[in-house]
């Protein structure tokens, strides 16, 4: 006998199906990017939906194919990208996924013998090995014993920093490396995690983040002096005060420049930050958090812009005496936004 | 007696209403916390559950044990029971049998829907806390957890979905019996044998059947069937849910 099932009373369950339902039966023209449920941008794709069944396509990330079929099953809730002929489903929220060369910031969990463990907030905790970090004394310092046994000296439980992903492993984890005076410890500033605990803080279509550009690291003017800005591709950032690293300063040799550096560079000791430049720190950092809930991309362009109207917006307010209180992050950067649409 | 029997084969309506083949009212929501790396929140009738997911992360002490290091993500569910949450106030303890027996079940059953190899030496951890409790309880929890799942972004081969049946009651004159119910509340959980059962996708295949009470063994497969069937509808439910929540970043 067939059994059907009632909906709760008020009803509301049907409408949605047809639409979704990919039609396999359907030929697929040659061209590729025209069919299937992707063409309608404003649906997802969900666990369990049948993406294809045409053989010709190939499954990438988030898409899986159940034994003795070639039926292409997506694996998450996100929305379905096409490269040539290669299928994959982008989620709409997940935990970072390193890559290659992506700037990251980090920090560190627990020191072993010859590594650190990092928590980029990634599934899992990368690597960051003794021997791809500067250490201080110049480049061409042999890695010695000694250093082994002062690795807490270099870094510390706790300690945050700014590297780049300079392997993945088979299992998906990642190495770093700081070699580079643009990499190393973070202090005088700020660590805010624009994802909560991690919950994908990178770019993801649709929805906010930091985007891989090709300055994720630079210094803003403020009234109260310069601001290092570093945001980490797995939406970890820090705003600081601004150091003046040796990549700053006049040509001097390369071991030369490590040796000027090496005092400072690892140093868990924060200067003295004026009050006024704290509070130029903490507003970039509300404003890059606020663009985040605004599902705005993060990149220096848009930083920079947001903050020079923040603060014309500040001086209205001073002027004009109506001091808006009690605003969150959010609506301060939405009205910061239409100011920005409407006025250019 | 609250389930009035006769009654109930005279019109044919349960205590609140409801035909044999009707589902509560089922609301759910998900991303409901920022802070986790996934959340929902989902109403079965009066039976209230918010469920979180972290990870996938570092497991605790990662691979300390001296044991090989694993191939799979490690799933662990913690459920709790807020003090409200039935209609006596009490607390639980917190090695419950029925609390451990509900956890377990969820940690097998995800570990088999969850496509895990893709997150080695990790921890997945999902934490339930029950907030109102009125039957199908630990449907709901699967519920819960699958659309918090899918939150995470945590790739599944399909939902997961669950509902409870249970067995037609019997009186003097209908010896037979009626059709089995459907998603039973807190009282017809207490009179009448039922079994929980979930299912994986839109097919037939049950992944969690549960049952804790005795029941005559020619009832069972009527019961089952219309558990299957009554996931399937739960399916169409949560995945109306997603879909609306993937508008929002179209």
């Amino acid at each position: 006998m067939p059994i059907s099932i009632l909906p709760p009373s008020p009803q509301e369950v049907p409408s949605h199906t047809d639409r979704y339902v990919s039609d396999s039966d359907e030929e697929m023209a040659d061209a590729g990017d025209n069919d299937f449920t992707s063409s309608n941008s404003h649906s997802i794709v969900t666990p369990g939906e049948t993406i294809t069944s045409d053989p010709q396509w190939m499954r990438g990330h988030g898409t899986y194919i159940p034994p003795n079929s070639t039926t292409i099953i997506s694996t998450l809730a996100g929305t379905l990208q096409k490269t040539n002929k290669l299928l994959s489903v982008t989620p709409l929220r997940a935990r970072y996924a390193p890559e290659i060369g992506d700037l990251v910031v980090g920090r560190i969990v627990n020191v072993q013998a010859k590594k650190w463990m990092v928590d980029i907030g990634a599934a899992q905790l990368a690597s960051l090995p003794l021997s791809a970090i500067n250490l201080p004394g110049g480049i061409l310092r042999r890695r010695t014993a000694v250093d082994e046994l002062n690795i807490r000296t270099f870094f510390s439980e706790g300690d945050l920093l700014v590297a780049e992903v300079q392997m993945l492993h088979q299992d998906g984890g990642a190495s770093l490396h700081t070699r580079s005076l643009k990499y190393g410890k973070l202090r005088n500033g700020l660590f805010t995690s624009l994802a909560g605990a991690g919950g994908g803080g990178a770019k993801r279509n649709g929805s906010g983040g930091v985007v891989r550009s090709r300055r994720q690291a630079f210094t803003l003017q403020t009234t109260a002096g310069e601001i290092d800005i570093v945001l980490g591709v797995n939406g970890y950032i820090f705003v600081s005060k601004h150091t003046i690293t040796a990549g700053d300063e006049k040509d001097a040799s390369i071991t030369r420049l490590e040796e000027s550096v090496s005092e400072t560079l690892y140093s868990s000791e924060n200067d003295v930050v004026p009050k006024d430049l704290m509070r130029e720190i903490v507003r970039v950092g509300t404003l890059i958090r606020g663009l985040v809930l605004c599902s705005r991309s993060v990149d220096e362009e848009m930083v920079v812009r947001c903050y020079e109207v923040a603060v014309e917006m500040e001086a209205e307010e001073n002027v004009m005496g109506d001091v808006l209180v009690g605003q969150g992050a959010k609506s301060i950067v939405e009205n910061i936004l239409l100011r920005i649409e409407s006025g250019v | 007696m609250p389930l009035d029997t006769s009654t109930y084969s005279l019109a044919l309506l349960r205590l609140d209403g409801r035909r044999w083949n009707e589902l509560r009212r089922l609301h759910a929501q998900i991303s409901t916390q920022a802070a986790a790396d996934g959340s929902s929140y989902l109403e079965m009738g009066n039976t209230k559950v918010l469920c979180t997911v972290s990870g996938p992360h570092e497991g605790k002490a990662g691979g300390a044990g001296g044991g090989p290091r694993s191939t799979q993500a490690k799933i662990e569910v913690e459920i709790s029971f807020a003090g409200f949450s039935g209609v006596e106030r009490k607390k639980r303890q917190a090695k419950d049998k029925r609390t451990s027996e509900m956890s377990h079940t969820l940690t097998q059953s995800l570990a088999a829907l969850l496509l895990t190899h893709l997150y080695p030496h990790s921890t997945i951890t999902i934490h339930l806390s029950i907030l109102s409790q009125d039957g199908s309880l630990l449907a709901a929890c699967i519920n819960a957890a699958t659309l918090a799942l899918i939150d995470a972004g945590i790739p599944m081969t399909d939902y997961l979905c669950a509902c409870t049946t249970a067995a037609p009651p019997t009186s003097a004159e209908t010896e037979a019996g009626g059709d089995p119910l459907l998603d039973l509340n807190g009282q017809e959980e207490q009179e009448l044998p039922f079994l929980t059962v979930a299912t994986v996708g839109k097919g037939h295949a049950v992944s969690v059947l549960i049952m804790e009470s005795r029941v005559r063994m020619e009832k069972v497969e009527g019961m089952l069937a219309v558990g299957v069937e009554g996931c399937k509808r739960v399916r169409e439910i949560l995945d109306k849910v997603v879909k609306e929540h993937g508008k929002r970043f179209a």
